[in-house]
């Protein structure tokens, strides 16, 4: 009898599994099993995060009057720095978008930026994604690009009704097409498997032998492929070798991707 | 019954406290909660019992770590429940030893089956990716081999607290052990 219903387990098991495999073997299938599991767990990462956040908080400790003060004027100085930046950049911009009217060129459309915030970091081993709290109902698609002021994040992939999951650029399958400063050359930034002491590796591949970067050499997006807009900073030159085919050139990230909190993802303008 | 969805309630949680957790300092393993509970499910209940803890615990897998590369999904959802039913079978396998009280085995497979788990994935993205690079340094050695060290320690806690919520429930996950000599 006992051996009976364990064949009939078995059995069962057995079909479950194919049928798994016949459902899930379409892509969106996988897609939306995904997007229903992170709508599930999305509620607890983020009042996880939120206590995380304040248990850090506490372990900081509170701040005296003083030193909230002196913050204070601080920023206040950073506030009139940066609102004097972006005045200058405006009338850039306005000047930018003339001129490339005048050349003939399509308007170079303004990103649309939600900000979002990051509810919990991969648990996985070998893959580089982070969640963050803003999903299709706030207009977040798939394969949006994900920044910050500093420079390029990644982009969506997963996403659910409150909640999204974004490829880091360190994460050996977020390819992005770049060019560097100063320089004609163009090829494809993409993660390293390997973290070096914990932290994420990208490094930029299909560079011309004869390529010679130097250290300190900025490297943007170029727009191609239509995910990413272009002249979002990716990093800096670290180190450029000659390989058998090809040259490659080891990045610094622009944006310290262990330590962001809040990020931007690119709703509109970004194709 | 209710035991059981105690585990599968059990790693539910566990897949989102898992995300709280960072890296472990030097050898930046993981510390995989939810395989650790999947495996006493494995030894605690019954084949049947043992192949839907191992379905469930695949599909959330899967749910939640399933990657899309340049032709879209990467591994197939699904390698994971296959994987996951290979390995408690081996667990329940040593099933009649858990059951008469003991479990100190049971705890280091528990480490190598997470350690297979976490092998599994880095040769399946490895093979995955163009082109093939099998790269087995010291770091991704630590990797593997520390996700099952983590998980091998833990598990004597984990065993226990989930012996402690069986007898809550009513459950005796070890009924043929010596009962203490009076």
């Amino acid at each position: 009898m006992k051996q009976k219903m364990h064949i009939a387990a078995v059995a069962a098991f057995v079909i479950l599994v194919i049928v798994t495999f016949i459902v899930l073997g379409r892509g969106h299938t996988t897609q939306r099993l995904q997007s229903g599991f992170l709508g599930m767990i999305s509620p607890f990462l983020r009042h996880g995060s939120s206590l995380d956040r304040k248990y850090n908080e506490v372990r900081e400790g509170l701040k005296t009057l003083k030193q909230l003060e002196e913050e204070n004027k601080r920023l206040v100085v950073v506030n009139k720095d940066l609102s004097a930046t972006n005045q200058t950049l405006r009338d850039m911009e306005a000047e930018n978008n003339k001129l490339r009217n005048a050349l003939g060129y399509r308007e170079r459309s303004v990103f649309k930026l939600m900000p979002a915030r990051i509810i919990a970091r991969d648990a996985s081993t070998w893959y580089q994604t982070i969640k963050i709290d803003r999903g299709t109902s706030e207009g977040v698609n798939p394969d949006m690009p994900v920044l910050t002021e500093e420079g390029l994040v990644g982009k969506t992939t997963v996403v659910s009704e409150h909640a999204a999951t974004v490829i880091l650029i360190a994460d050996e399958n977020c390819k992005v097409a770049a060019n560097i400063e100063g320089s004609n050359e163009k090829g494809i930034v993409r993660g390293e498997r390997m973290a070096e002491h914990g932290i994420p590796q990208i490094g930029m591949i299909f560079l011309t032998k004869r390529a010679n970067l130097q250290m300190g050499q900025k490297i943007y997006t170029s727009g191609v492929g239509g995910v990413f807009p272009s002249g979002v900073l990716i990093g800096a030159v670290k180190e450029f070798k000659v390989r058998e085919l090809d040259g490659y050139a080891s990045i610094v990230p622009a944006v310290d991707l262990t330590t962001i909190d809040d990020v931007f993802v690119v709703i509109s303008g970004s194709k | 019954m209710i035991f059981f969805a105690v585990i599968l309630g059990s790693m539910f949680v566990s897949m989102i406290v898992q995300h709280f957790i960072g890296p472990l300092p030097v050898i930046h393993a993981r510390l995989l909660l939810m395989p650790v509970i999947m495996f006493y499910g494995a030894l605690a209940l019954p084949l049947p019992g043992m192949l839907a803890v191992t379905f469930c615990g695949g599909l959330m897998w899967d749910a939640l770590n399933t990657q899309y590369g340049d032709g879209g999904v990467e591994i197939s959802a699904g390698w994971s429940i296959v994987l996951f039913a290979a390995l408690g079978a081996i667990m329940s396998g040593f099933r009649p030893l858990f059951l008469r009280g003991r479990w100190e085995i049971h705890c280091l497979l528990t480490g190598v089956c997470t350690s297979v788990i976490v092998l599994a994935e880095y040769l399946m993205i490895t093979i995955r990716r163009q082109p093939v690079h099998f790269m087995f340094d010291d770091q991704v050695w630590w990797r593997i081999g520390g996700a099952g060290l983590a998980a091998a320690f833990i598990s004597p806690l984990v065993f226990f607290i989930f012996n402690y919520l069986a007898a809550l429930t009513g459950y005796d996950p070890q009924p043929e052990r010596a009962e203490p000599k009076h």
